[in-house]
């Protein structure tokens, strides 16, 4: 008859009689950390320190960055030219490839059976967009165009026409909207917004510039005619030689004609209305003067 | 800056007149924004600015304008050096004079402009000229020290709209 073996034997025993490990009870194996030689103290007393010999060098007076000794330095000897200049007023809009979408779509992280907007995306950590740094959204780049094979309802901020062919061609459609900064900051990031408890705002209009793009149907702008838009997507079908699906004949149609408001910037919830995190409440203003400013499109 | 050197120099020259230019008509003409279901056109309203009071028109200021960069003293010395840690913020600043003169491509490359390009054109050989009027490539310690001379903002990735640089911030075929 054997006695039964403890397992882990003085070790165990001397964890459990031992006391509470602290920082005061630990200790690095003996070798494990080497102490590095500090400046100054190498052999021979460290000598001049890693300072060079005489000089400004090791005197430590040399000139500030880019001083060539008084002759024009370069970074001054070169012309000034507009590379950078209004950098700071110039749109950004981060790029989303086709081939990221539908990978997206396959993992499941976007819904392809919901309209798929940009809070959907950045939900979905597909893009990061930054408004401090002047993104005004998403923009749809080509690549991936020849293996997108998904209907889709989707609303980005600029697209070019490979992207809008693609996305027809397999039955769905695209529009282009418009966020100023502030609505862009709203819609990327809404529960922040909801817990400040601010009433949602109006979606502001495009400036001068970007009117004429948005007005085109040519890039499905959601300021464009609609019949405009409907000529385009044949002329469009015809040029890239697929032919046009039906989408009124679809089963999601109703999905596929969602489409949001110019004023508004989240699907089911109107400029104005206050989302209580907390209570789980929307608050809606009943005050006339209110209901004017907020419905109205001027 | 140069409010402040007028402000300085003004007492040296007689008053300047008080009511410079006082006149300062408001025009502001909006444009009424139609309503616009279901064509939304266009809602840009034409609002124009106050016109700004065209108060460099008098023969005193612009004397003073330009004797002030002739007046030993008065005009004051750039300051080049680069702050490695600002007094406000602790952070580091970039030198503006680097970011007016140059474009960081995204693959570690600096342009600039042929210095020279625009003087003296008349006594160039057009072929100078052409090779001046070309945009260059910054060698490699030209560019380390333009880095070191900018911050981490200049260095991020950019997606403007219509960039004619855009194609040139990744290499193409580069095999090292």
């Amino acid at each position: 008859m054997s006695f039964p073996k403890k397992t882990g034997g003085k070790a165990l025993s001397a964890l459990q009689n031992l006391p509470r490990i602290t920082l005061a009870n630990l200790r690095p194996e003996p070798g494990a950390k080497k102490p590095k030689t500090l400046r100054g103290r190498g052999q021979h007393g460290g000598n001049r320190s890693g300072r060079g010999h005489k000089g400004e060098r090791q005197r430590g007076t040399r000139p500030r960055l880019g001083f060539e000794g008084g002759q024009t330095p370069f970074y001054l000897a070169i012309p000034k030219y507009g590379y950078n200049e209004g950098h700071s007023r110039r749109p950004q809009y981060q790029p989303l490839s086709l081939k990221r979408l539908q990978y997206l779509i396959d993992l499941g992280r976007v819904d392809p059976t919901q309209p798929i907007d940009l809070t959907q995306l950045v939900n979905a950590r597909g893009v990061t967009v930054q408004p401090l740094k002047r993104d005004y959204g998403v923009q749809l780049v080509e690549e991936g165009a020849d293996i997108f094979a998904a209907k889709i309802n989707i609303e980005v901020q600029r697209a070019s026409e490979g992207v809008i062919a693609a996305i027809e061609k397999n039955g769905g459609v695209i529009t282009t909207t418009f966020y100023d900064p502030i609505s862009l900051g709203i819609v990327i990031k809404p529960v922040p917004f909801f817990l400040r408890g601010q009433p949602i705002p109006k979606r502001m209009l495009p400036g001068e510039h970007m009117v004429p793009y948005y007005r085109d149907a040519e890039n499905r702008g959601y300021l464009a005619d609609p019949e405009k838009i409907q000529q385009a997507r044949l002329a469009l079908a015809q040029k890239y030689g697929y032919i046009l699906p039906d989408i009124s004949k679809d089963e999601l149609y109703h999905m596929l004609s969602m489409r949001k408001d110019v004023r508004q910037i989240f699907f089911g919830l109107s400029p104005g209305w206050v989302v209580s995190m907390p209570e789980k409440k929307i608050l809606k203003p009943t005050d006339e003067k209110l209901l004017k400013y907020y419905s109205s499109y001027v | 800056m140069a409010a402040a050197l007028a402000r300085r120099v003004s007492g040296l020259l007689r008053p300047l007149s008080v009511s410079l230019c006082s006149k300062a008509p408001q025009l502001c003409k909006l444009s009424s924004l139609t309503r616009l279901p279901p064509v939304y056109s266009s809602a840009a309203a034409a609002v124009r600015a106050p016109l700004r009071a065209a108060a460099c028109l008098t023969p005193r200021y612009n004397i003073l304008q330009r004797v002030l960069p002739l007046i030993p003293g008065l005009t004051p010395q750039p300051s080049r050096s680069l702050t490695y840690f600002s007094v406000k913020k602790g952070k580091r600043k970039t030198v503006k004079s680097v970011t007016d003169r140059f474009m960081r491509l995204h693959c570690d490359l600096w342009i600039r402009r042929k210095a020279g390009y625009k003087k003296k054109l008349w006594k160039k050989s057009p072929a100078r000229k052409k090779r001046l009027r070309e945009h260059v490539f910054c060698s490699k310690t030209q560019g380390k020290l333009l880095d070191k001379m900018t911050t981490a903002f200049w260095k991020r990735r950019n997606w403007f709209v219509n960039d004619p640089y855009l194609k040139y911030h990744d290499r193409v075929n580069l095999k090292l």
